[in-house]
């Protein structure tokens, strides 16, 4: 405890010196923290956004992911309504949702576009997508009108001048390859933030689908799980009792996520990269010229008996100090830029591909702050031990000469 | 004085120093021995090698030739940590600019030398405490060294050198920055203190106050003992 008193004593020296290492140890340290912070929220949006489009898990037939069919569903899933009943019996199964991907020209007598259509499940599916599948009008289809409804995307319906109660019509590929139509009534009008994805979406009753393409099979069979981080466990379960299907997790089909995490990881890597050089350069100029002017008094120190390794001791425990204190000022900035952000409403400009921004908020992680003190706290340390060394093995009579 | 035994043997010292391009001889065949408990006086012209053998006989350097033990232990033959050690435990330093961390309050400047021995809290307390009395420092135990005078920080000084009773104190020029009043007062606290704990005290001095109050002046001249 004496030594560590002494050490604050010996910081506290220079105080303005020490402080100004201290605060750029604190801003080096709240930086790393709020690009850390940020690029955890960007990653669970991802990651949230993915399971919530996708499922977190994704069965289909052995060849159901290879995309080459030559018949629409030729690799489609038969049976789903057993296995469907078998996961939602799991207890880490929130929902199964079964899904057909089909695709075909949409028309209102006047002109046709090209449709990406899903047939699902509505009281599943559009519980399950949450606040990512944004109603601008209407709302989710139902099982029992005079006629099949569906819900198209924002931007289709603008080139089909069409909103809620319109009359369209739907033409796909049966299973047999041959044509099939049928008329629908728009229910809803959606936007899922991607243009592109605006201008195709078409999303039907499962079973009106089904009569579409002249098939009981459908695409995928989507797992949502209570916790995301059961995904592994549970699919390697699965993978084990159902070794003729093929399985994906959602973190093998979010692209979008893989891409954009490994793009943060590298610009908030180098961000820390640059924080550790700078916190480095500030601590070694700080207790290097403390070293410097203390230079007497270690020859002092050494003669009436202390060891070269207790004088570093004692420059180390100067740097854990301001390391620690700094670290300490850097995770209560960071924190208060966390907290501020939940009430500010700033939000992000759309990325690249999208029509929605996002809000701009920080993840709090315990892991990423007591990490970052942690290597804040050690940084300052080496640096400490690098800068002292020389002038602890100094021969005593040279630092006692020192001017 | 009743000397003990012998604490401080030199014997044939020689120490050369690289100036510029050639070399400079500070000692020449010096030999010194130092009873416990006697106080011995270097004296001698600036030059002359009184700082080269006190550093020799503190063991913060070391000679090219010649043989030196040092409270009973034959210390050439000792590495840089093992002379530490051996600093630590029987060495005291007196220094002309008193050399106190000015960090530390008068109590911890005293007791560092204990710390660094691991003795006790309480056993370190007592002797600080006894030691502060002894030298009339106890009312400025928590004051800073830059808020004592001149004297008062050879005090401390001396404190800190004595606080673990050393075999040896080394003592270089420890009046050279006090009048003469006060001078007096250091002379005698460190005879006082030296006698009482049976210390060796080699002084490097040109001071007459000091050197008439020792038991033994010696003289250099051009590293030569006269």
């Amino acid at each position: 405890m004496k030594w560590i008193l002494f050490a604050w004593k010996n910081v506290m020296r220079n105080r303005r010196r020490s402080l100004t290492a201290m605060l750029i140890t604190a801003m080096g340290t709240a930086a790393v923290l709020i690009g850390g912070g940020f690029a955890l929220f960007t990653y669970e949006s991802l990651e949230e956004m993915t399971a919530r489009d996708t499922g977190h898990i994704v069965l289909a037939h052995a060849q159901g992911f290879e995309g080459d069919e030559d018949m629409p569903m030729q690799h489609g899933l038969a049976g789903a309504d057993q296995l469907a009943a078998e996961f939602a019996a799991l207890p880490e199964v929130r929902a199964v949702a079964p899904r057909i991907q089909f695709s075909g020209l949409i028309s209102n007598g006047d002109k046709s576009s090209v449709f990406v259509g899903s047939g699902v499940v509505p009281d599943i599916d559009f519980r399950l997508r949450g606040p990512q599948m944004n109603f601008v009008a209407g709302e989710a289809p139902g099982s029992n009108g005079p006629a099949p409804e569906v819900v198209i995307g924002n931007e289709l319906a603008k080139l089909m001048k069409a909103k809620v109660g319109t009359s369209l019509t739907l033409l796909a590929t049966t299973t047999e390859g041959s044509l099939n139509a049928v008329d629908v009534i728009v229910r809803g009008v959606v936007s899922v933030g991607v243009p592109e994805i605006d201008k195709r979406l078409v999303m039907a009753d499962l079973a009106d689908v089904q009569k579409l393409m002249l098939t009981d099979k459908v695409s995928t069979l989507s797992i949502y799980l209570r916790d995301t981080a059961q995904t592994d466990v549970i699919a390697a379960r699965v993978k084990t009792e159902h070794a003729q299907l093929a399985l994906r997790t959602w973190s093998d089909l979010a692209v979008f996520y893989q891409a954009v995490r490994a793009l943060y990881n590298r610009i908030f890597g180098i961000l820390g990269l640059i924080m550790v050089v700078i916190v480095a350069f500030a601590m070694s100029n700080t207790l290097g010229m403390a070293v410097v002017e203390r230079t007497r008094e270690i020859g002092t120190l050494r003669a009436i008996g202390t060891f070269p390794h207790e004088i570093v001791r004692n420059f180390v425990l100067e740097g854990v100090v301001i390391g620690s204190l700094g670290a300490l000022i850097g995770m209560a900035m960071a924190g208060i830029a966390t907290f501020a952000l939940l009430f500010a409403g700033i939000d992000m400009p759309p990325p690249p591909g999208r029509s929605a921004g996002y809000p701009l908020l920080l993840s709090f992680s315990p892991v990423l702050y007591f990490g970052a003190t942690i290597v804040v706290t050690l940084l300052a340390a080496t640096s400490a031990w690098f800068v002292s060394r020389h002038a602890a093995a100094k021969p005593v009579t040279e630092a006692l000469a020192h001017v | 004085m009743n000397p003990t035994g012998t604490t401080v043997r030199l014997t044939d010292l020689h120490k050369r120093y690289r100036v510029g391009d050639g070399y400079a001889d500070a000692l020449k065949g010096v030999s010194l021995d130092v009873a416990a408990g006697e106080i011995v006086a270097l004296t001698g012209p600036s030059g002359s090698g009184k700082s080269t053998l006190l550093n020799l006989c503190g063991l913060i350097d070391a000679p090219d030739r010649g043989t030196r033990e040092i409270a009973g232990t034959a210390v050439d033959q000792l590495d840089e940590i093992a002379l530490t050690a051996l600093r630590r435990e029987k060495v005291g330093f007196i220094f002309q600019g008193f050399n106190l961390v000015p960090v530390m309050t008068v109590y911890d400047n005293v007791e560092y030398p204990l710390l660094l021995l691991g003795t006790p809290a309480v056993e370190r307390k007592t002797q600080v405490m006894a030691l502060l009395q002894r030298t009339g420092l106890e009312a400025f135990s928590q004051r800073l060294p830059d808020a004592l005078s001149g004297g008062q920080r050879q005090r401390v000084a001396i404190a800190r050198a004595l606080v673990k009773s050393p075999a040896l104190v080394i003592a270089d020029e420890p009046t050279a920055n006090l009048d003469s009043t006060t001078a007096q007062q250091i002379v005698d606290l460190l005879r006082e203190l030296a006698h009482e704990r049976a210390a060796a005290v080699v002084v490097a001095t040109h001071d007459e106050r000091m050197s008439s109050h020792c038991d033994r002046v010696l003289r250099l001249a051009d590293g030569v003992m006269l």
